[in-house]
């Protein structure tokens, strides 16, 4: 929960607060530093949506070229922020990683479902990694916020639909276990048992509405509610989940 | 055209083979020739189900090496007719299980039978994967409490898209709900989940209802599948499920809990 500072006790305003905010992050998975093919690669992607990728942040993840020494990781790093894309940390990986971090300034971070043992905190495991597409050929640059994705089978646990630069649109239920994002806004016709994420790039008018609500968490552009901060009054028929300032609210449509 | 019949659940321990042996037993009982497939390589426990386990010569993951050929490893049911089991193999892991391996074996065996019941292994892993992967349709078996119907979601979220003919394009292949070990008495408790909830939340046809019972249990120390115990509710149950597989119309029986009467319970029953 964002715990927001306005209750600071004598009213004097704070200079710095900390807020937990659950935000998207896209993850640029390395399978090869070879010079030609990355910089290929890199210049490729970025030519497609030029706006968006400049503005996306991305964790890098090194996993697949663990084998290089450290300088290798360094230069490749340095290509891929030379192409303009935002790094803003790498994926936890081997000692190697670690000097790499070090020498590039850049913080190590844990995902969630990586593997490490070490328990992030909630909030930090829990912005969702976008769905497993590291090719992504199909996803050649569409027109963005324009995009409407239509789920017509119900999403099962394990399952996780995300609708890139648009609406999501689910016909049947949200299970348990289940997760759908969009960078706009949800509408599920079903049950919303499973977790729902809607503006996840920042899009604060973004809703959420479902037929029945009964989720394990409703987020809106990185604010959240959890489970059990969703009052049994609040869960029920035809739902409306809203970002008011910094709270999530959830009223009868 | 054989059919290929994928038994799965996801969590262990709902009656998977139980319902293998079951439906397998009633497809054969009426009528047709049927194969059923025991995918728990390293777990065997369909032969024992079966009653066949003294009969085991070669299995599955010989036949998929080639140490046998189909007509050996295949061991004719005494009890039914057109009824063959092909075993697992206790000394191996599912990784024995390839592709190329089972659709060799599965396109044998569609020469020959009309349905193929696949008894697939709990979890996600590669066993329940490759049991799947050909199925042409699926019976999901669930137990009505929470992580079993979490489970059971979970794998028609798999099956949706994991098996050859999600694959090719020609989509999801039809899935049908089995609920076992069902007390309406419990139900009406509260302690367990009643029918339309678990139907509510997986949001699939149901193929049919097996009450809890004693039954069960006693056919399978014995190996003896259910439905030769055509007096016990259980066998009902599955010999309808069966019914209802091949395109029969049969109403839902023991969905509700019987108060017995005076007379009942001082009789038992």
């Amino acid at each position: 929960m964002p715990r927001d500072a306005v209750n600071a006790p004598s009213g004097t305003v704070q200079a710095i607060e900390f807020k937990g905010r659950m935000m998207l992050v896209s993850i640029l998975r390395v399978n090869s530093a070879e010079a030609p093919a990355l910089a290929e690669a890199l210049a490729a992607r970025m030519a497609e949506a030029p706006d968006l990728m400049r503005d996306m942040p991305l964790i890098v993840d090194f996993d697949a070229l663990e084998a290089l020494p450290a300088a290798d990781l360094m230069v490749a790093l340095e290509r891929i922020r030379g192409h303009g894309f935002k790094v803003i940390g790498l994926q936890k990986g081997n000692a190697v990683l670690d000097m790499v971090a070090e020498a590039s300034g850049l913080p190590i971070l844990v995902l969630g479902g990586k593997g490490g043992t070490e328990a992030a905190p909630r909030p930090a495991q829990s912005p969702p990694r976008p769905a497993p597409e590291p090719e992504k050929p199909r996803e050649a640059a569409p027109a963005v916020h324009t995009n409407t994705r239509i789920v017509e089978q119900p999403v099962r646990s394990g399952q996780q639909i995300y609708a890139r630069g648009g609406d999501l649109i689910v016909l049947g239920a949200v299970s348990a276990g289940a997760e759908v994002l969009a960078d706009g806004h949800i509408h599920i016709h079903g049950t919303l048992r499973g977790r729902a994420l809607a503006g996840v790039r920042g899009l604060e008018s973004a809703r959420i509405f479902c037929r029945r609500l009964d989720a394990e968490l409703v987020s809106i552009a990185g604010h959240y509610r959890i489970a059990e901060d969703i009052l049994d009054r609040e869960r029920g028929e035809n739902r409306l989940v809203t970002l008011a300032g910094e709270t999530i609210q959830i009223t009868e449509i | 055209m054989a059919r290929v019949v994928v038994i799965t659940s996801g969590k262990g321990g709902v009656g998977k083979t139980t319902t293998a042996a079951a439906i397998a037993t009633g497809l054969a009982m009426r009528g047709h020739k049927t194969a059923v497939i025991d995918f728990d390589v390293g777990l065997r426990n369909l032969d024992l189900i079966m009653g066949c386990e003294r009969r085991v010569v070669y299995d599955f993951v010989n036949v998929i090496n080639g140490d046998a050929n189909l007509r050996q490893a295949l061991i004719k049911d005494k009890r039914a007719d057109n009824l063959f089991i092909l075993p697992a193999s206790q000394t191996r892991d599912k990784d024995a299980l390839t592709t190329e391996g089972v659709e060799k074996v599965l396109t044998e065996l569609a020469e020959e039978f009309e349905y193929i019941v696949c008894d697939s292994p709990a979890g996600i892993e590669r066993g329940a994967l490759m049991a799947a992967y050909f199925a042409d349709e699926a019976i999901v078996v669930t137990n009505p409490e929470v992580s079993s119907v979490r489970d059971s979601d979970r794998m028609l979220g798999i099956l949706s898209s994991k098996t050859r003919k999600a694959e090719q394009g020609e989509g999801a292949i039809p899935a049908r709900l089995l609920l076992t070990r069902y007390s309406p008495a419990r139900v009406d408790k509260g302690e367990m989940l009643s029918v339309e909830d678990v139907q509510e939340i997986l949001s699939i046809d149901l193929l049919g209802v097996i009450p809890e019972s004693q039954a069960v249990l006693n056919a399978s120390n014995s190996g003896v599948p259910v439905v030769h115990e055509d007096g016990s509710e259980a066998g009902q149950a599955y010999l309808d499920a069966v019914a209802r597989f091949l395109g029969e119309d049969r109403p839902h029986r023991f969905l509700v809990n019987e108060k017995k009467g005076f007379f009942g319970r001082l009789f038992g029953g």
